[in-house]
């Protein structure tokens, strides 16, 4: 990686760039990192640092491996010359125009002004303003053409024009990397998806600081072979890259690793924050994710991006108030934003307004069609509403979006439990275990399927606690569940084993409940009848902490040791041989 | 989205519908006398008017015809006036060219629809009845114009652009309006790009008017069709079909045969037909798919179904499509995964759009159709034990929701399974789920269990008033009691207290119950398929290549021939319908074969082939075959049923393999047998045995021949023992599985070994049971036999016992003659004859005729049936015989017969051809 200094002075020069060339989130997202540099608190004054001062609190809270921020040793980065402005003075000034309207939002106007414009930045600028013209009125067809059977393929027209145009430029060469992405992109809209990643690449090589271009890339990269197949040179710029494809493939290690990296020159880049924030709550780590927003709320109060992430944790942990100052805020900055709708949907949900919170979720939906966190939960709404065809409904449609939505896949399984089809169900339980074989709650659900009394196919839900139980099972069903089965198929060793091991662990976690009494009736029984009576005394001796009847079953069971072990010495000796 | 209902029909207007409004402006234009301008004839307008109808009714595909197809259609239609019918709709069509032109084209359509009160029909006027089909046709376009958007009149407007531009490009010729007269222009395509027209326009001309004149004259009934076709407009479409499957059997039956190929345009601006056209489009299909699997393709229809759902999103059907096509080609991945698609977005209430309010529907959803469809599945790919565990959760869940529709599916469902994979050990199974049934107890065997099942069924299919199921369940019944007897043997032998028998008289109830089922479908009718099936079968007439020529030139007829043919399709019997009545045909034809009456079972498998073949699966349509093969071979030997095998693999072509190789393999190692070859006998019969354990279970009956099979190859070869001992143990295999009707055949068997060893003492009691089994189990034919060979084992305890044995072969041969097959006739035959040789008391040289007559028709007999041992032993008692008479000349004749049988049977030859075969 170049140096902070070298870095933030790309960006400066892409900014100006991306602006010119009206991608504007591009540059929102350069200037972003840009402001994300940390700057050296002694050159400025403290009104500069202000904005930084948060950020870097968590990352002195965080920061588990400092040594990740220094670059591995043998990646030798390119250094990218920042190509020079073509400066023709000829069309400046229909340039200006163009983009004048352009920024109106008026794309074919600004198309038409550059209609005999050669330079490379005009020729851009008209194919991209064609390009959202033409997604635009795709956008009002959408709607117009909407039918009594779902909307119909309403197509961007200006698509084939476009692609014909950028393709010959391609093959002449003098195609620049703005025209690559917008080429790429056009493919991609076409579905020519191979052409589009080669195309793509090119762009992003040539030109790196195009986060469009990169995040396209990544929509494409859908599996890990593709990812590792790109052939990308080495800038800073990828590392932004492979830790987004990373989170997408889930694997949330690796990208949090990436990160963690990039954190070394981008200590108080927000969005690197909030991507950390991602990958920790898919690892379940809410409280981290919790503090990490808090802290982003804190440095940029206006932000909706990713807070829809920030309403699922709150909802988690059950906070109220937090939720609904959240909703409001978000609600205040930008009521039509699918996240914000989101998160007044979540408020009602926890609040059990079920009604409204689905209202909340279908507006979201209306916003984005494939809002595929907003289906899910209104899944889970209508499960709460005992509407199980229209939560099936939903988490299909959520699925259909992207098959790899474990949670949908979990929710499908859930709702046919709820109507007394565990066999039916269990085809969606496999599927969502496939897909995240690491979550004990998923093996849990499956368990308890097969465990049902209209199934009863006690083997295979012991295999499924069994997985359970190896993938750190927070809350501790499974051990005890495994317990309980081998005990009632009258394994007692292996129920022995798996009491002990519960046993165990709420020592560990200092718990105490109706399962410890259990598990240590059963040990002392079963350790009495193995003739191990001093273990077994011990289990009973702790057994008489407790009141109810297991406490006079403990006296029992104490006086039957003490009868025993006084009453057949000879015994005595052949269990305990010196 | 979720839980919103849509509107129930989706009617959009688009250039299509447009086009066909031209049209139907020109067919009944504002006042106007009988027969509007351009048409010369009455016919000629009817035609149009019948053309429009089935535009507006055929599912043949799922988007409208592009301009191109429509013109095409149009030439073969119009005849005279094609070019007058095309120019002038491309005309109209491109003078829409604004908005406003769209806007005063539908308020001028509102003139061809009569007024609201004129009840009595001006014979004169010619006007659309509002409530005639074309007339609601027309009152739908106008509604849906007028709630139409400005948005969406101009994407109307852009459309029919994009249509006719579309036309343009691919046949010019068609859009250049002529400049002089184009009421008479001429009629064959030739004539079209040539500067011919005029020269030749005289000639024609004048053929064209005397030509007309003699079109006049044929009256025509349809004048108005509204008469002919007041149709129901709405239409509902129940959720029967989805859950036809059951009565299906999911039958493997493809079938090879060049369906319609699937054109399907990849480009342009396609829009999919009026919503229920495309229903229609979707159950055809699915009746097809599963009648004959072969004639799809999978990823082609795939393709489709695929488009289909890019245009209509919210069409679920579109998923149980998918699932079936990938059923059918095997694909069980996918399968399951469409499968559980589908009722995941209809919830299992989805009919068609129009979802039928019926009485069990309830918000819940009716996912219990899921689970009833996920048990076929598993049961199509072989898994029972998964199959059983679904259906057990749909019998609960549907006991849970109060859905006894799907319960009576299922039940009988879980009979079929059953029934056809006979699973060792159900117990538990069933017993936990279906409590009634575990009341009885669960140490039932599977055919009791079956036998409660089917009468549970039986009941709650009456009570729902389901005809078709209780018709399929008639026919369950009626094949359950064909080969079960009502209790289980406990002992050996029949005794008196038990009732062990079967009874025909309830086959006989259950299969007339069952064909009852078509005459209660005459008077319902669903409409909507088979007017839609019509329609398309129509337009399918016109595509057909003999058309465009043969058509102009014979027009009068033409037309009267294809109109006839549209109306005179009475069949209102939905095809389920006719399937189960022609199974039931089948199901008859067995149930004679096994009582014993060859010539009932050849005409009930005949009339199923002639009658039914049409709507039955090709498995069902391959047993009938199969049954009139065996027929043939019976009674007219090898060689012409050979030759009819052979038309029967190429109609079945690879695909019901199971069913014609099981008979070819029957039937060669009979003739095997016969021809004394025995190395190849044992051969085949081990190939039987192959056949018997197939992937979806080990089939009971399949095995129970193999080894009878193998049984009678070691007794052909003189090795008793073996052959005693593999009877043996197939007597108690058929006793395990209560197979006591098999057991008949069986016993006889054995006794047959016993007299062939020389023990006929020992065989005597075998044959004996088999008697009283065969008389408990109505099986006459088998009794017959039975008997025939209690009087050889008479026969050869000694010549005392001759008159005993031809008492008895005279008691069988009533019911020989007139049922048996050529072996049993020649058997019975050189038995009648050497009773009379061996009877002291009888001279051959009063009355040679009683000896010489059965010898001599039995040695015709085993000679067509080339049956080499018995031909030889009754060519040797004629050259007894004659020598006795003293007829040398005769007498040297069957000695040289003989001596040829007997070589032909010591040295087999392995003729080429019979390897060929396989």
């Amino acid at each position: 990686m170049g140096t902070k200094e070298s870095c933030r002075m790309e960006l400066r020069t892409a900014i100006r760039h991306l602006s010119d060339r009206c991608l504007y989130s591009a540059s929102k997202w350069a200037a972003e990192q840009l402001m994300g540099i940390e700057i050296d608190p002694s050159k400025y004054t403290p009104s500069h640092t202000r904005f930084q001062r948060g950020s870097s609190s968590i990352r002195r809270r965080y920061r588990t491996n400092e040594s990740t921020s220094t670059p591995a040793a043998g990646i030798s980065y390119i250094c990218t010359p920042v190509p020079d402005e073509d400066n023709e003075e000829m069309d400046t000034d229909f340039y200006l125009l163009a983009k004048s309207y352009f920024d109106c939002r008026e794309y074919r106007r600004a198309a038409h002004v550059l209609r005999d414009q050669t330079g490379k930045k005009a020729f851009f600028l008209r194919c991209y303003a064609l390009y959202l013209a033409g997604e635009k009125r795709k956008e009002e067809e959408i709607i117009e053409l909407e039918g009594p059977l779902g909307k119909s393929e309403a197509l961007n027209q200006e698509l084939v024009s476009l692609e014909r145009e950028l393709s010959v430029l391609r093959k002449n060469g003098t195609i620049d990397s703005f025209g690559l992405y917008l080429y790429g992109l056009v493919l991609k809209e076409k579905g020519n998806d191979n052409l589009a990643c080669t195309v793509l690449v090119e762009s992003v090589n040539s030109y790196p600081w195009n986060w469009n271009a990169w995040s396209e890339l990544q929509s494409l990269c859908t599996t890990a072979d593709t990812l590792n197949s790109l052939n990308l040179s080495n800038h800073w710029m990828k590392d932004f890259f492979l830790a987004s494809a990373y989170h997408e493939l889930r694997m949330h290690n690796e990208s949090l690793a990436k990160y963690e990296y990039l954190q070394g020159t981008f200590s108080s880049s927000n969005y690197i924050h909030a991507q950390i924030a991602k990958a920790q709550y898919n690892l379940r780590e809410f409280e981290q994710v919790e503090v990490i927003f808090e802290e982003l709320l804190r440095n940029d109060p206006y932000r909706v991006e990713d807070m829809d992430m920030y309403s699922n944790v709150l909802y988690a942990k059950e906070c109220y108030s937090a939720l609904s100052y959240l909703a409001h805020r978000v609600f205040m900055t930008d009521k039509y934003r699918p996240e914000s709708c989101c998160i007044i949907g979540n408020y009602y949900s926890l609040k059990g307004q079920h009604e409204k919170s689905v209202m909340y979720f279908r507006r979201a939906l209306k916003l984005n069609k494939k809002y595929l966190s907003a289906w899910t939960l209104m899944g889970h709404e209508y499960v709460e509403m005992k509407n199980t065809p229209a939560a099936i409904d939903a988490y299909r449609r959520a699925v259909d979006i992207n098959p790899c939505d474990y949670r949908a896949w979990y929710g499908l399984g859930q709702a046919y439990e709820m109507m007394g089809m565990p066999f039916y169900a269990l085809h969606y339980f496999r599927k969502s275990v496939f897909l995240q074989p690491n979550d004990s709650r998923l093996w849990i659900a499956m368990a308890q399927c097969y465990e049902t009394e209209q199934l009863n196919m006690i083997e295979e839900a012991i295999k499924c606690y069994r997985r359970a139980a190896n993938c750190n099972d927070r809350e501790a069903i499974a051990l005890h569940q495994l317990a309980k089965l081998h005990k009632e198929l009258g394994r007692f060793e292996e129920a022995a084993f798996y009491y002990r091991e519960d046993l165990e662990r709420m020592e560990d976690e200092e718990r105490e409940g109706p399962n410890t009494v259990e598990a240590l009736l059963f040990l002392g029984q079963y350790c009495k009848d193995q003739k191990r009576f001093e273990e077994a005394s011990m289990y009973c001796n702790r057994l008489l902490d407790y009141t109810g009847p297991e406490k006079e079953q403990a006296k029992s069971l104490l006086r039957g040791i003490r009868l025993e072990q006084s009453g057949l010495p000879a015994t005595d000796v052949e269990q305990f041989p010196q | 989205m979720a839980g919103t209902l849509k509107q129930a029909s989706a009617f959009t207007i688009t250039p299509h519908k447009v086009s066909v409004c031209v049209l139907l402006q020109v067919y009944a234009p504002p006042a106007q006398i009988s027969l509007p301008f351009p048409f010369s004839s009455v016919s000629q307008h009817n035609r149009l008017a019948l053309y429009l109808l089935t535009l507006t009714k055929s599912c043949d595909g799922i988007f409208e015809p592009t301009l191109d197809e429509l013109i095409t259609q149009l030439r073969e239609v119009g005849g005279l006036l094609n070019h007058w019918l095309t120019d002038h709709l491309t005309n109209k069509l491109a003078s829409l060219s604004s908005p406003d032109d769209l806007f005063n084209f539908f308020s001028d359509l509102r003139g061809i629809l009569a007024g609201p009160d004129t009840t009595v029909m001006d014979d004169d006027q010619i006007s659309l009845d509002p409530t005639s089909n074309l007339g609601v046709y027309v009152r739908r376009c106008l509604l849906a114009f007028n709630v139409m958007s400005f948005e969406g009149v101009c994407h109307l407007l852009t459309n029919i652009g994009a249509y006719c531009k579309e036309a343009l490009t691919s046949s010019a010729p068609y859009e250049l309006p002529r400049s002089d007269d184009f009421s008479n222009a001429p009629e064959t395509l030739e004539y079209e790009n040539m500067d011919l027209e005029n020269l030749v326009f005289e000639k024609v001309n004048a053929e064209l008017e005397s030509r007309k004149r003699s079109y006049e004259r044929v009256s025509f009934h349809n004048h108005a069709p509204r008469a002919l076709f007041g149709l129901v407009e709405d239409i509902n479409l129940t959720a029967e079909p989805k859950l036809k499957n059951v009565d299906k059997n999911m039958e493997h039956s493809p079938f090879s045969q060049s369906d319609k190929p699937m054109i399907v345009d990849p480009s342009g601006e396609n829009f999919l037909r009026t919503n229920w056209q495309v229903q229609g489009y979707l159950l055809e299909q699915a009746d097809l798919i599963e009648k004959r699997r072969s004639s799809f393709s999978l990823n082609s229809f795939e393709s489709i179904l695929k488009q289909l759902q890019k245009q209509a999103p919210e069409l679920h059907r579109v998923h149980f499509l998918q699932y079936l096509n990938s059923l059918y080609h095997d694909d069980y991945p996918l399968a399951l995964e469409y499968l559980h698609r589908y009722f995941d977005y209809s919830a299992g209430t989805e009919g068609c759009d129009i979802v039928t309010s019926t009485t069990g529907s309830n918000s819940f959803g009716r996912y219990e159709n899921a689970l009833l469809c996920l048990g076929m599945m598993h049961f199509h790919f072989g898994h029972p034990k998964e199959a059983l565990e679904v259906l057990t959760e749909a019998v609960r869940v549907s006991q849970q929701y109060g859905d006894d529709t799907c319960l009576a599916y299922t039940m009988s469902a879980i009979c079929n399974l059953l029934s056809e994979i006979g699973i060792s050990d159900t117990t538990g199974i069933i017993g936990s789920s279906y409590s009634h049934v575990a009341s009885i107890g669960t140490s039932l065997s599977i055919q009791e269990q079956l036998f409660v099942l089917l009468r549970r069924s039986l009941k709650r299919a009456e009570s729902l008033k389901l005809k078709r199921l209780v018709a399929s369940s008639h026919l369950a019944m009626a094949k359950f009691d064909l080969t079960h007897v009502q209790r289980p043997l406990l002992s050996f032998g029949p005794k008196a207290s038990m009732k062990l028998r079967t009874f025909p008289v309830n086959v006989c109830k259950d299969l007339r119950s069952c064909s009852r089922l078509i005459s209660e479908f005459d008077t319902e009718s669903e409409l909507m398929i088979t007017d839609g099936a019509m329609s398309t079968v129509w337009l399918e007439n016109l595509k057909k290549p003999m058309g465009s020529t043969v058509f102009i030139q014979d027009n009068g007829s033409g037309n009267i021939r294809d109109s006839f043919r549209f109306c005179a399709q009475p069949c209102s019997v939905p095809a389920s319908v006719q399937q189960l009545v022609g199974s039931s045909y089948l199901v008859r034809a067995t149930a004679w074969e096994t009582y014993g009456s060859a010539p009932l079972a050849r005409i009930s498998a005949l009339v199923f082939a002639t009658c039914f073949a049409e709507s039955s699966s090709s498995e069902d349509v391959a047993l009938a075959y199969a049954k009139l093969i065996r027929h043939i071979a019976m009674f007219k030997g090898y060689k012409e049923a050979f030759n009819a095998l052979k038309i029967a693999e190429e109609k079945f072509l690879s695909v019901s393999k199971s069913r014609i190789l099981l008979l070819k393999l029957q039937l060669l190692h009979e003739r095997a047998l016969h021809k004394g070859n025995l190395k190849r006998a044992q051969q085949l019969c081990d190939e039987l045995g192959v056949l018997a354990s197939s992937v979806t279970g080990v089939d009971m009956d399949l095995e129970a021949e193999a080894s009878l099979r193998s049984a009678r190859t070691l007794l052909a070869a003189n090795q008793y023992s073996e052959a005693a001992a593999v009877a043996h143990t197939l007597f108690c295999m058929c006793y395990k599985f209560n197979m006591q009707v098999e057991n008949a055949t069986v016993l006889l068997l054995l006794a047959e070994i016993h007299k062939k060893s020389g023990n006929a003492v020992l065989g005597i009691p075998y044959v004996l049971a088999s008697i009283s089994f065969c008389q408990l189990f109505n099986l006459d034919l088998l009794r017959a036999s039975a008997s025939l060979t209690l009087a050889e084992l008479w026969l050869s305890l000694g010549s005392t016992h001759a008159k005993r044995a031809v008492i008895l072969i005279h008691g069988a041969l009533p019911i020989i003659l007139g049922h048996g097959g050529l072996e049993l006739r020649g058997r019975a035959f050189i038995a009648e004859a050497k009773c009379y040789l061996s009877d002291s008391s009888f001279s051959v040289i009063d009355n040679p005729e009683v000896v010489l007559d059965p010898l001599s028709q039995a040695s015709e007999e085993f000679e067509v049936l080339e049956y080499h041992e018995l031909a030889a032993e009754a060519f040797y008692l004629l050259a007894i015989v004659y020598n006795k008479l003293g007829l040398s000349e005769e007498r040297e004749e069957a000695a040289v017969s003989f001596k040829k049988h007997i070589i032909a049977l010591e040295t087999p030859v392995d003729e080429r051809f019979l390897f060929d075969m396989l």
